[in-house]
């Protein structure tokens, strides 16, 4: 198991590596960072060549990608493109707001989808069967935003009803959020919605995984040995079946996991979330490649991290991928 | 002779299907015998699997469903038994030992772990070391080398074979009263098939279980089986000792099933094949099922409009065939034209 941790540790470096190549290659062809100060009359020629001699933008290509390589672990993806300030700061503040999004989402929601999945499984073509069939099938076609609107409305509504504020619709923390156990429990109240918003779509899609292998599971030869052997039904789900079935379902769940964060980007807008999506799309405006660059590898990081997970939770799992 | 240790009387399983319901066992009734074992051969499809996971409930329901008869283990029918009473009964009383050992055991658990779910289940006190010291105990009687080592390894790094001893490892754990082997030895090399035969054979004396071996080779049957139950078409065809089935078959596809195949100790200069193919469950042949296939029925009337009964000929010998005092002269043209002799040793 060791072994086959470390080797699958040394080959993401590797891709690690190419990422930075791929990202800074696709943003180089992008064009001239600067072409679009030339047109502002307040901002002179030669104080766009002084930023262009400054971060070496006439300097040939790998040049400049070694220079930006290596600011990674010095300088933390060094500084914005016109102004001295440090881009990881920022970034690390999206980085963490966003995975107090992303993470209890994904993880509440694969908790949810397998036991949806077990229970729709054992209980094939029940009325409980059909109405999680049902229902996954609204959550996936279901636009993430639209939903998160649904929800704001309701909010509102019930507010102007009643008079009482159930749930913040944005921000991440009151004007006041206070410390310690107070902070937390208002992060967690604001966080409640965006949360839901996330997590439909992943219960949706992963429930849907975790029945269908739940399904070849239970009509295996070896859940029948278990079954001859007297083992109690309940023990075979838990014991023999859940364990197989998770399987592809924790790989479905990880790989999916840089697609969440990404898309995250659309429910922090909804609820004016301070995230990685937030802050990509206003850079994306300014058109500095700078915090583009260090967002992607960002983000690659992210996904190769869990693909990584997703290969140690699968070798831990499934005995027969450990010596390969 | 003694009373029988399992009984099953007029057994019917049906399965829903598209097309309507499929009797795949239609009044089958077979004794086993204390030590005995009962050999159970046909084709595929004749419902000799189906038969024995009605024995154990363990038939998927739906769109299975055990429609009558009565299952008596020592007297006590366990048809009318709830699930738990009757998860007391398998792998305790009744053992089973599958078909195909590479997918029988769970890939995800250890070896050891898999033998001391059978041992723990029936046992809750045994505690982790002792159920392990009998684990490895079981291992090393059914021929495992290095028991101790392979007790902590996983499925995929056991050969065929070894998975084979481990599963009959499991099944006679718990001592059965009751073995059952559904066809143990056809996914697993030749040269490995006498090996598990052995251990088998092993195993049975070990517990002196009553033991039903399903197959459908009849040179497993002469090496194992004290007697022999035919099946066709989810009805029982005839029955016997093995030395009876193989030397005076009172069925025509019994003595198909003989003179379609080698055996040493039998000199076939030419085969005979059954003509046609194993009949369809959802639209069975009228009359006597095996009809459109037989050669002694010649297409008389009575083959093809009134179901044989299953006729007592002798005790324990059994023939479902309307012109069973043929059949004597029906062996006797089949020895002439293949040049066998069905008179030899088994």
């Amino acid at each position: 198991m060791l072994t086959y941790a470390l080797r699958r540790f040394l080959i993401s470096i590797p891709i690690i590596i190419l990422a930075t190549f791929l990202i800074f290659g696709a943003i180089s062809l992008s064009g001239d960072p600067l072409q679009d100060l030339r047109q502002q009359p307040n901002i002179t020629a030669e104080q766009i060549d002084r930023v262009r001699e400054l971060r070496g933008l006439d300097e040939p290509f790998p040049v400049q990608y070694w220079r930006w390589i290596q600011q990674i672990p010095t300088s933390g993806f060094g500084e914005y493109l016109l102004s001295p300030r440090p881009i990881w700061p920022d970034l690390q503040r999206v980085l963490l707001n966003t995975l107090q999004l992303v993470l209890p989402a994904e993880i509440i929601a694969f908790i949810i989808a397998v036991a949806l999945g077990v229970v729709s499984a054992k209980r094939q073509y029940s009325v409980f069967d059909y109405t999680t069939t049902t229902l996954s099938f609204f959550g996936y076609s279901m636009p993430a935003f639209w939903f998160a609107l649904l929800l704001q409305v309701a909010v509102v509504q019930i507010f102007f009803i009643t008079g009482v504020r159930i749930f913040p619709i944005a921000n991440l923390s009151s004007a006041n959020p206070g410390t310690g156990l107070a902070f937390f429990l208002d992060r967690v109240h604001h966080l409640i919605l965006p949360i839901a918003s996330l997590a439909i779509f992943s219960v949706a899609s992963y429930s849907r995984y975790m029945r269908a292998s739940m399904l070849e599971v239970i009509h295996s030869d070896y859940v029948r040995t278990a079954r001859a052997k007297g083992v109690s039904e309940r023990r075979i789900t838990i014991k023999h079946s859940m364990r197989n079935a998770l399987i592809p379902t924790i790989t479905v769940a990880a790989l999916s996991f840089g697609n969440v964060v990404s898309g995250a980007i659309v429910i922090e807008t909804v609820f004016g979330l301070d995230g990685m999506g937030r802050y990509f799309i206003a850079q994306l405006g300014r058109r500095d490649p700078y915090p583009i660059m260090a967002w992607l590898f960002v983000i690659a990081v992210v996904i190769v991290v869990f693909n990584l997970l997703a290969d140690l939770i699968y070798g831990y799992l499934d005995p027969r991928i450990r010596y390969d | 002779m003694t009373e029988p240790l399992l009984s099953i009387r007029d057994l019917v399983t049906e399965f829903a299907t598209p097309d309507g319901v499929v009797h795949a066992v239609d009044g089958v009734s077979y004794d086993v015998y204390p030590g005995e074992t009962l050999g159970v051969v046909g084709e595929s499809g004749s419902g000799k699997s189906v038969t024995v996971m009605s024995i154990l409930g363990l038939i998927p329901q739906p769109p299975g469903r055990v429609a009558n008869g009565e299952v008596l283990l020592e007297g006590r029918d366990l048809l009318t038994l709830s699930e738990r009473e009757m998860r007391l009964v398998r792998g305790k009383e009744i053992a089973m030992i599958f078909q195909d050992p590479m997918t029988s055991l769970n890939p995800v658990l250890t070896v050891g772990d898999q033998l001391s779910e059978a041992i723990v289940t029936h046992d809750a006190d045994i505690g982790e070391d002792a159920a392990r010291e009998r684990v490895v105990g079981l291992l090393e009687l059914v021929g495992v080398p290095n028991a101790d080592d392979r007790f902590d390894q996983y499925p995929h790094e056991y050969s065929g074979g070894m998975r084979q001893r481990a599963m009959i490892a499991m099944a006679i754990a718990n001592q059965p009263k009751v073995l059952i082997a559904d066809e143990p030895t056809t996914a697993l090399d030749v040269t490995i098939q006498a090996q598990v035969l052995e251990v088998l054979q092993k195993a049975q004396d070990e517990t002196n279980a009553g033991t039903i071996l399903i197959t459908h080779d009849l040179g497993v049957i002469a090496e194992m089986a004290d007697r022999v139950v035919v099946m066709y078409g989810g009805r029982v065809v005839e029955s016997g000792t093995a030395e009876e089935i193989f030397h005076s078959p009172k069925h025509p596809y019994t003595l198909g099933l003989l003179s379609s195949l080698t055996r040493p100790n039998v000199d076939l200069e030419r085969l005979e094949p059954i003509p046609g193919q194993p009949p369809s469950l959802i639209n069975l042949p009228s009359g006597c099922s095996f009809h459109p296939r037989c050669h002694l029925g010649q297409g008389r009337a009575v083959c093809r409009s009134e179901v044989p009964p299953l006729l007592e000929l002798g005790v324990g010998r059994r023939s479902a065939c309307h012109f069973h005092e043929e059949m004597s002269q029906e062996v006797a043209r089949v020895e002439q034209e293949t040049g066998a002799h069905f008179d030899g040793e088994l």
